[in-house]
């Protein structure tokens, strides 16, 4: 395993490049290229805020801000795996005809949308600022929670798209699959809503976790009596959980990488 | 640094100088090839396992070692395993038994333009493909002038690729691929990039690449490429080494195996082809037509459709060969030769001195020959009613090589109305010995005289 970190730490130029491609690829034909993958997020808040603090009157104080704390990250984590379930299928010319480490396609995936989750953590910023909230006294968490949360990622993006080259329905499960996914963290709801006897399946779900942090950095920082979920057990159970999911990412990546020029 | 497992060796140390370049070990390759179309989890799922498949054997225990400096050609017919065999060398394939041992870097022409994406420009497409290839973007940064000019390109390099041509965008990947610069390139047709000049350019750089003691790889249908570049050959054939050796030697192997698949393939059409004319001309509801129409309908081809057959039918011609000497079926013959045309006649009424001809035709449809029994002052006698008999012309071939197309008749005595005539029944090839052009080989013997 530590020989291939090495392999892949020697490609690193073509894992950039090809992010760098991603990226321009994504934000290219527009002058507000990025702007415009904003847009997205916002139109999500916009309904969701609409449609709970309008309609349905949830009671949440800010509820666009509740809501977009924890929809980024999970954004970050649902776009890589959609995006990265079809990466080394589409890119089969190159994996037929050129060798490199073939974990640099999903990763490529995976640093694209960090990169932008990053970006749209910075405009969540200004406005946080603007609103008034003390977004900056925990901040320090911040790099430490997005790290843990990119093993999750990166362990989920590679097992789909090591999977995706032999089961090509794969996709359409997997864009299903995240859509319970994300109903099933406390992102539109808070975690104190959901009934006594579901919270511990859902307090399994790593992504709860990390969207609580998440929370609790941005949003509770002005309302704080809803804070403080997180406890040490459940963390350290998250923990053990995205580690084992990247492992077995990473293992049945690497246990399937030799035959994908075959079976593409 | 030496990497175990997977069959696949790789070796870094600076002392490989005395190592071959590649040393393939009694390497074979399987593929399994599912008789499902795409795999899926349904069917997994519901079917529990994937279906039936069939075992292929691309490679089968094939050794073989390339020194460091030396070209090696690899040539074959499609199918033979050479790509399967330029795959494990680059590692894009792992083999099912054996050891790939490389020692070098090495670089892999398999395709050009890996990974170009349409919508980024020439520049951008070329930062991606050659870290693709492995070249660091400092590298590339130094080389970009070059990487440019030599591609011609410097006019369109900030245009997205996708408003290049095939032409362009070849050249493109040919002039990053060049630049990367390996110990070992593999190179699989891609030699035949752009145009004449182009192509100039490319086969100056692979010399370039000899000289400084790089070692290449080439596999390709292009003999003389194989030739001219290589200074060792692999035949290989259903994914085995039919023989190695010297280019002259390999080439000339290669090309009378090709010429004898492709006299049997020529052989085997005709074949088929033949029995579909027969049966279709003998199935047609024949005409009855009187003495003038004959030299039109004759003439093949005349008012846009051939009239492939027509006569009474008061006799019938049932087959049509071509015989060596000895009697011995054949479909071609050399210039020269000796052959008989033979074709059976059936009376179906009793026929006075019938007359029997044949005539041959090029492929333009001009009658090159043609005689008849009447001609020849041949006495046929008188045939009964069921009479089945055959018909030989004893033939000299003095022909230019080419398909000729033989036309058969049975006249009754007045020579003007038919019983029968099948148009174009039969082709004979003439193997052509490349001596002189036409139609007609007048055999010449060229002096010259001052």
């Amino acid at each position: 395993m530590i020989s291939n970190f090495k392999k892949l730490f020697s490609y690193r130029e073509l894992l950039f490049s090809l992010t760098k491609k991603e990226l321009k690829v994504k934000y290219r034909g527009s002058v507000l290229g990025f702007l415009w993958s904003l847009l997205n997020p916002i139109l999500t808040m916009l309904v969701y805020t609409f449609v709970f603090s309008i309609i349905l009157r949830a009671g949440i104080k800010e509820f666009a801000i509740f809501l977009i704390c924890a929809l980024l990250p999970f954004n970050f984590l649902s776009n890589s795996v959609n995006y990265g379930t079809g990466s080394i299928i589409s890119n089969s010319n190159l994996v037929n005809k050129i060798y490199f480490p073939r974990e640099i396609l999903p990763l490529s995936i995976v640093l694209a949308n960090l990169f932008n989750f990053l970006l749209e953590l910075v405009a969540l910023f200004i406005a946080l600022a603007v609103l008034g909230y003390k977004f900056y006294l925990f901040l320090y968490i911040l790099p430490v929670l997005i790290f843990i949360q990119f093993f999750l990622v990166v362990g989920m993006t590679l097992l789909v798209s090591a999977l995706n080259v032999f089961f090509r329905d794969l996709q359409h499960l997997i864009t299903i699959i995240m859509m319970v996914w994300f109903f099933g963290t406390p992102i539109i709801y808070p975690l104190q809503m959901v009934p006594e006897r579901f919270q511990f399946i859902i307090k399994l779900n790593p992504m709860t976790v990390y969207a609580a942090y998440y929370r609790n950095i941005f949003y509770y920082i002005k309302y704080p009596e809803n804070a403080g979920f997180p406890g040490t057990m459940e963390t350290l159970i998250a923990l053990g959980i995205t580690l084992l999911i990247f492992f077995i990412g990473y293992f049945v990546f690497k246990k399937l990488e030799p035959r994908f020029a075959e079976e593409i | 640094m030496i990497r175990k497992g997977n069959g696949y060796i790789r070796k870094k140390n600076k002392d490989y100088k005395d190592d071959a370049a590649i040393d393939i070990r009694s390497v074979s390759k399987r593929y399994r090839i599912y008789h499902e179309k795409i795999p899926s989890l349904k069917n997994t799922i519901l079917r529990r396992k994937r279906t039936t498949f069939e075992e292929f054997m691309a490679l089968d225990d094939v050794s073989f070692t390339v020194d460091h400096g030396q070209t090696l050609g690899i040539i074959g017919p499609n199918g033979s395993g050479k790509s399967t065999l330029l795959k494990l060398m680059a590692r894009i394939l792992q083999p099912t038994s054996g050891k790939v041992i490389v020692n070098g870097s090495l670089s892999a022409l398999l395709e050009l333009g890996a990974g170009f994406h349409p919508d980024l420009t020439g520049r951008e497409n070329i930062y991606i493909n050659a870290a693709i290839l492995g070249m660091k973007k400092r590298d590339v940064d130094k080389r970009m002038d070059g990487i440019i000019e030599f591609s011609e390109l410097a006019k369109f390099i900030d245009t997205p690729v996708k408003n290049y041509s095939s032409g362009m965008y070849m050249r493109l990947g040919f002039s990053v691929a060049i630049n990367v610069n390996p110990d070992i390139l593999l190179v699989d047709e891609v030699l035949t990039v752009g145009d004449q000049a182009f192509q100039a350019k490319c086969y100056k750089v692979i010399y370039d690449f000899m000289k400084k003691g790089k070692t290449i790889i080439i596999v390709s249908h292009d003999l003389d490429t194989i030739s001219d570049l290589c200074s060792k050959v692999i035949f290989l054939k259903d994914g085995k080494i039919v023989d190695m050796g010297k280019p002259i030697n390999m080439v000339v192997e290669y090309r009378a195996y090709i010429e004898e698949l492709e006299k049997k393939r020529i052989i085997e059409q005709q074949r088929s082809e033949r029995k579909k004319i027969f049966k279709t001309i003998i199935e047609r509801n024949r005409k009855i037509v009187n003495g003038e129409e004959i030299a039109k309908l004759a003439d093949s081809g005349v008012g846009g459709e051939t009239i492939k057959r027509f006569g009474s039918g008061d006799a019938e011609i049932q087959s049509i060969k071509l015989l060596d000497s000895n009697g011995k079926d054949i479909d071609f013959c050399e210039y020269g030769d000796d052959v008989k045309i033979v074709y059976e006649v059936l009376f179906k009424e009793r026929i006075e001195e019938p007359v029997f001809g044949i005539r041959l035709k090029d492929f333009r449809g001009n009658t090159v020959y043609g005689t008849n029994t009447r001609l020849n002052n041949i006495k046929t006698g008188t045939f009964e009613k069921g009479d089945l008999i055959k018909v030989v012309f004893r033939q000299k071939i003095p022909l230019i090589g080419g398909e000729y197309l033989v036309s058969s008749a049975v006249a009754y005595k007045d020579n003007i109305t038919y019983c029968d005539w099948v148009n174009d029944m039969f082709t004979i090839n003439v193997i052509n010995r490349k001596t002189a052009e036409g139609v007609v080989d007048l055999n010449p013997s060229i002096a010259i005289k001052k």
